[in-house]
């Protein structure tokens, strides 16, 4: 047998596919081969389990440590680690938990996921320095109309259909802290991280419509129109404005752009 | 910068996030009783954020060693050259005295098992980890070093003892061995060989650094926690170490159980205690 059919032969045991390798191993005087290689074996699953409890230690809280071992392990036989760093082993943690019976049944699973992995992405996200409501003092108001953001790198935003940004600090600090798991609402959750400091913000939808509008490119005055259709034509000034203003005093904006005297625009 | 003179480092540990704080609080008893500290290269192969900072305010105080766990130098895949590319760009912001991981695969077919897996012990295998070790160094424009990993099983192919297959990869490719102490006993153990035999078998000149850990010995085989202290036997192999390849830089590598700095420094300094007396009793050498 060569190296590669080896290695891969070795693999395909950890992973419980085959038990062929144990044919080219040896234990010692005193443990068989396949005791011995059951150490790699428990280790695999074990390490990528404790690893998917670091990176979502709210939803391991919620679903309790067996039951999260047991769908952690899940999830590794369907999604094998393919990163340098352990740290992204579980990426698609949320999509599987929202795909798989019977994790999907439960919103609560993949909505804790999401938030979990969204924090664990601001961590170490790419740093940039944020706008603030200066940046909006200089825009002459014929222009406001054309204004364009860059988020802040690190900036996540999902939606959720259960509370989960109430739910996840309690959780933390008590596992055993009685949800109301029949709780249900309609909102998105922003994270992002402000130096080192990872932050997060409930929006309601349409805060979150105008967001992801902006986030794709859209100008202010198109965010308006987007929030008039909602909310209403003469409400929509004022909410625009409240959106816009708290998204830079959060420091969830890196650049502010607008057009200038003279430009195409 | 010029990487330091290995021998020069001294004693350092493991950096680890929860010492963060401790480490840059510059606390008096910390003063002179770690000369570096090692990083988990991957830990900080990211973008941003806090451990990029960290990391920089204590390299700007403290000479730093970059140790990875995903060069996979074994495997039968390619090479992962994003993966290298991220390390040769973290090497020239952090500019370590040395680059390590390990003589072990930790995946194929582009799974990543996250474990330092055991190599046949073989011609073709060492042929396969030479040509490897020449292209990460000609693309790191430096010698790497590479450490024994504790292993559970052999191959029954394996054609040379472990130490004959590690000095045969420096006399062909020029790397350095980072010798674990703790993983030479706990695999001596599982395999049943001498752990001197192993040590006595390394050339002197080889040795970049040396790990020092902990382990939980189950009766009829050991496994490589890093979860507490050096025992024993483990201590008395370092003695024996020293006394064969001279001052070397060393650290204690703690993984798991991460207890306070405070007591890994005193564990650090059990060991520069007993490497200064094993040098002083050359004579002991087994």
């Amino acid at each position: 047998m060569d190296l590669s059919r080896i290695e891969h032969t070795f693999q395909d045991g950890l992973l419980g596919r085959s038990q062929d390798i144990l044919r080219q191993l040896r234990g010692n005087a005193r443990e068989s081969a396949e005791t011995m290689f059951a150490v790699y074996r428990n280790a695999y699953w074990s390490r990528l389990a404790e690893a998917l409890g670091n990176d979502f230690p709210a939803l391991k809280a919620l679903m309790g440590d067996q039951a999260f071992d047991r769908m952690a392990r899940a999830y590794i036989a369907r999604h094998p680690s393919q990163h340098p760093s352990i740290r992204w082993a579980g990426r698609n943690l949320p999509a599987f938990l929202a795909a798989e019976a019977p994790y999907r049944d439960e919103p609560w699973f993949t909505d804790m996921a999401r938030f979990d992995w969204g924090l664990a992405f601001a961590f170490d996200a790419a740093a940039a320095p944020a706008a603030g409501l200066a940046n909006l003092a200089g825009v002459p108001p014929e222009f406001w109309g054309s204004i364009r953001l860059r988020f802040h790198p690190t900036l996540d935003a999902f939606p959720v259909s259960t509370p989960v940004d109430e739910a996840r600090p309690r959780l933390l600090e008590n596992a055993a802290i009685a949800l109301d798991r029949q709780a249900r609402c309609a909102r998105a959750i922003m994270v992002w991280r402000v130096e080192h400091d990872v932050r997060f913000r409930a929006i309601d939808p349409l805060e979150h419509a105008a967001l992801e509008a902006m986030q794709a490119g859209a100008t202010f005055g198109a965010m308006c129109e987007l929030v008039a259709r909602q909310a209403g034509l003469d409400a929509a000034p004022a909410r625009a404005a409240q959106i816009l203003q708290g998204w830079l005093e959060w420091g969830a904006v890196a650049i502010v752009e607008h057009d200038e005297l003279g430009s195409a625009a | 910068m010029t990487p330091r003179a290995v021998s020069s480092l001294g004693f350092g540990l493991g950096l680890r996030p929860q010492h963060y704080p401790v480490i840059l609080d510059g606390a008096p008893e910390l003063a002179g009783a770690i000369d570096w500290f090692e990083i988990l290269s991957e830990n900080y192969l990211v973008d941003g954020g806090r451990p990029l900072a960290m990391l920089m305010a204590i390299r700007a105080r403290y000479p730093v060693v970059m140790h990875g766990v995903s060069l996979s130098i074994g495997s039968t895949d390619p090479l992962d050259m994003d993966y290298l590319a991220r390390l040769k760009g973290l090497a020239a912001r952090v500019e370590p005295a040395i680059i390590s991981d390990h003589l072990c695969w930790t995946g194929v077919a582009g799974i990543n098992m996250h474990d330092l897996l055991p190599l046949p012990l073989t011609e073709e295998a060492l042929a396969h980890v030479a040509a490897r070790i020449d292209r990460v160094q000609a693309f790191l424009g430096r010698e790497i070093a590479l450490e024994n990993a504790s292993t559970y099983v052999t191959f029954t192919q394996d054609s040379v003892p472990e130490w004959e297959f590690l000095r045969e990869l420096h006399r062909r490719t020029g790397c350095r061995l980072l010798l674990d102490i703790n993983n030479v006993h706990v695999s001596a153990f599982n395999h049943d060989f001498r752990a001197t035999d192993y040590v006595d078998a390394i050339p002197r000149e080889a040795v970049a650094y040396i790990h020092l850990a902990g382990h939980e010995h189950n009766g009829t085989y050991i496994i490589d926690t890093h979860d507490r202290p050096v025992v024993e036997d483990v201590w008395q192999l370092y003695a024996h170490a020293v006394r064969r390849f001279g001052p070397v830089a060393t650290m204690i590598e703690r993984d798991d159980r991460i207890p306070p700095l405070a007591d890994l420094v005193r564990e650090l300094a059990q060991a520069r205690s007993l490497a200064a007396s094993a040098l002083s009793r050359p004579a002991e050498v087994a």
